[in-house]
């Protein structure tokens, strides 16, 4: 396999349940170097917890996860389900993710500046000064050099957001995991947020996208996938998933996205 | 009775600090949840919170003097003889258990989804406890803290009543002399104000440069209503 198509991350067979609810079943998704995948479907389709399992803040009941060609490993748990068998290895792979949540999750201690070095100095135990060095180019990048100062309470939605950018792009990850990261925004700062990953999507970052945003997804994306019930329901390029997908379910979601 | 000053603040800021270091003990005991340990710790917070503090320390004080044969055998008699003593462990074991309160509420306010961006990057253990949770708890729960640190400095008046001559005891002292309650008394409330109004400037200055985005009027707010 040559160097350009390694995959970044390998999901194979996973299932995933709350209780008696199945959330993921069989699911399987890879996504190689400098790919950038949309991940759209309803509400409760599994999107989420897919991604959550990738960085193990979910553990699947079944399937595995590799994180740049390497198997997280796991052991089967007292009472049912699995756990971490090796937290050392977990938290080494976490580091090679960039994970942006929804509601941003920015550490509210910390201003925008301090939240970007933290990984980086306290996980990576890179050097302060080469950290900030490094933290100040990322945030100039994102438009928050005047803000690296303020704490998250300071600054708007839009603002944090690109500042949970910014700390994701910090640990020099591999892969970048978005959840939804603009449906938590006001119309109006939605722009500012898509701006910043549609940068990074031109810069050739392998990126997971979960997003509501068809028209973003459909720009940005090198293959959409569509999750339906915990499975995956239609994949393939967005000519292809939005101009004519095969399944009925996946047309009449995507129809029902546009006109809304 | 400024003489007693000293005295005072060494009781209470002692007990404080004492306190403080059992209070991050318990709740720490309680959240993991190890059932005999965690069961003990919350029946300690529930006994010390539900008993007047003055019940406790004359518990200590002259309920233990009781035992003092038994405790002169292990060789602890020198500590309970003492009344300095006495009252330092009764303050202290009152402060812990209202500490204990306010340290787990710290914890328990501090946002899930914060912890897990810290786990998402790999952070884990006590890296994730020292550089995550405890900031943010303590940002939550400094300004409950600074109130039992108030409460704490006027509890400490109850030990006048084991013989300590700290303000209040020698606001006693003056009037069975002077025969002046109204004077002596609104002199020695004088007095803990000012310690009070001194102490309340530093919390605010203490508050300021660990929370500096915290608007004041919601730190305040976020402070229980408790008195002993
Ligand atoms: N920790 C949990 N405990 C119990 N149920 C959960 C948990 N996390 C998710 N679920 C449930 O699993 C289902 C799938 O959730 P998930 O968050 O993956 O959906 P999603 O596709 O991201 O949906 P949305 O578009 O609303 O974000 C939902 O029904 C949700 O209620
Ligand atoms: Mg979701």
């Amino acid at each position: 396999m040559d160097a350009s198509c390694r995959l970044a991350v390998a999901v194979e067979d996973l299932f995933k349940c709350f209780g008696s609810l199945e959330v993921l079943r069989g699911l399987s998704v890879s996504a190689r170097d400098g790919e950038v995948i949309a991940i759209i479907g309803s509400s409760g389709s599994g999107k989420s917890t897919l991604l959550r399992c990738i960085n193990m803040l979910e553990v699947p009941d079944s399937g595995t996860v590799s994180i740049a060609g390497e198997a997280i490993k796991l052991k089967p748990r007292r009472g049912g389900g699995r756990e971490p068998a090796d937290q050392v290895q977990i938290d080494r792979l976490r580091q090679k993710l960039g994970m942006v949540f929804q509601s941003f999750n920015l550490w509210s201690h910390l201003t925008v500046l301090e939240n970007v070095i933290e990984a980086p100095i306290h996980v990576q135990k890179r050097p302060k000064a080469a950290a900030i060095d490094e933290a100040l180019v990322i945030l100039e990048k994102v438009g928050l050099t005047d803000k690296r100062n303020h704490y998250p309470s300071q600054i708007s939605g839009g603002q944090q957001q690109r500042a949970a950018i910014a700390r994701a792009l910090a640990v020099q990850p591999q892969l970048m995991l978005f959840d939804e990261p603009t449906s938590a925004l006001d119309p109006e700062l939605v722009g500012e947020v898509l701006r910043v990953i549609r940068t990074l999507a031109e810069e050739g970052r392998t990126m997971i996208l979960v997003t509501h945003e068809m028209g973003f997804a459909k720009e940005v994306a090198n293959r959409v996938i569509f999750l339906h019930q915990g499975k995956v329901e239609e994949e393939g390029p967005p000519s292809q998933v939005f101009g004519a997908p095969r399944s009925e379910r996946c047309r009449q979601f995507i129809s029902s996205q546009l006109r809304s | 009775m400024l003489a007693g000053v000293p005295l005072t603040l060494q009781l209470a800021f002692s007990s404080i600090a004492l306190g403080l270091g059992m209070a991050i003990a318990l709740a720490l005991i309680v959240r993991a949840g190890l059932r005999p340990l965690s069961w003990l710790a919350e029946s300690y917070v529930f006994v010390f919170r539900g008993t007047p503090l003055l019940v406790q320390i004359f518990l200590v004080y002259y309920g233990l003097g009781q035992f003092r044969p038994e405790l002169q055998e292990i060789g602890l008699w020198w500590f309970f003889r003492s009344p300095y003593y006495c009252a330092l462990l009764a303050l202290t074991l009152n402060t812990a258990a209202y500490g204990a309160e306010i340290v787990r509420g710290g914890l328990q306010s501090v946002p899930a989804g914060q912890i897990e961006a810290a786990r998402a990057f790999g952070m884990s253990g006590l890296t994730l406890y020292r550089r995550i949770v405890a900031p943010i708890a303590l940002r939550q729960a400094l300004p409950a803290y600074g109130n039992e640190i108030i409460l704490m400095i006027k509890a400490t008046s109850l030990v006048s009543t084991i013989t300590l001559m700290e303000v209040t005891g020698l606001a006693h002292k003056l009037i069975s002399e002077t025969f002046r309650s109204f004077e002596v008394f609104f002199a020695a409330g004088t007095i803990y104000l000012l310690m009070n109004f001194v102490v309340t400037r530093l919390i605010d200055l203490a508050e300021r440069w660990i929370a500096p985005d915290l608007k004041r009027e919601n730190r305040v707010a976020m402070v229980p209503l408790d008195t002993r």
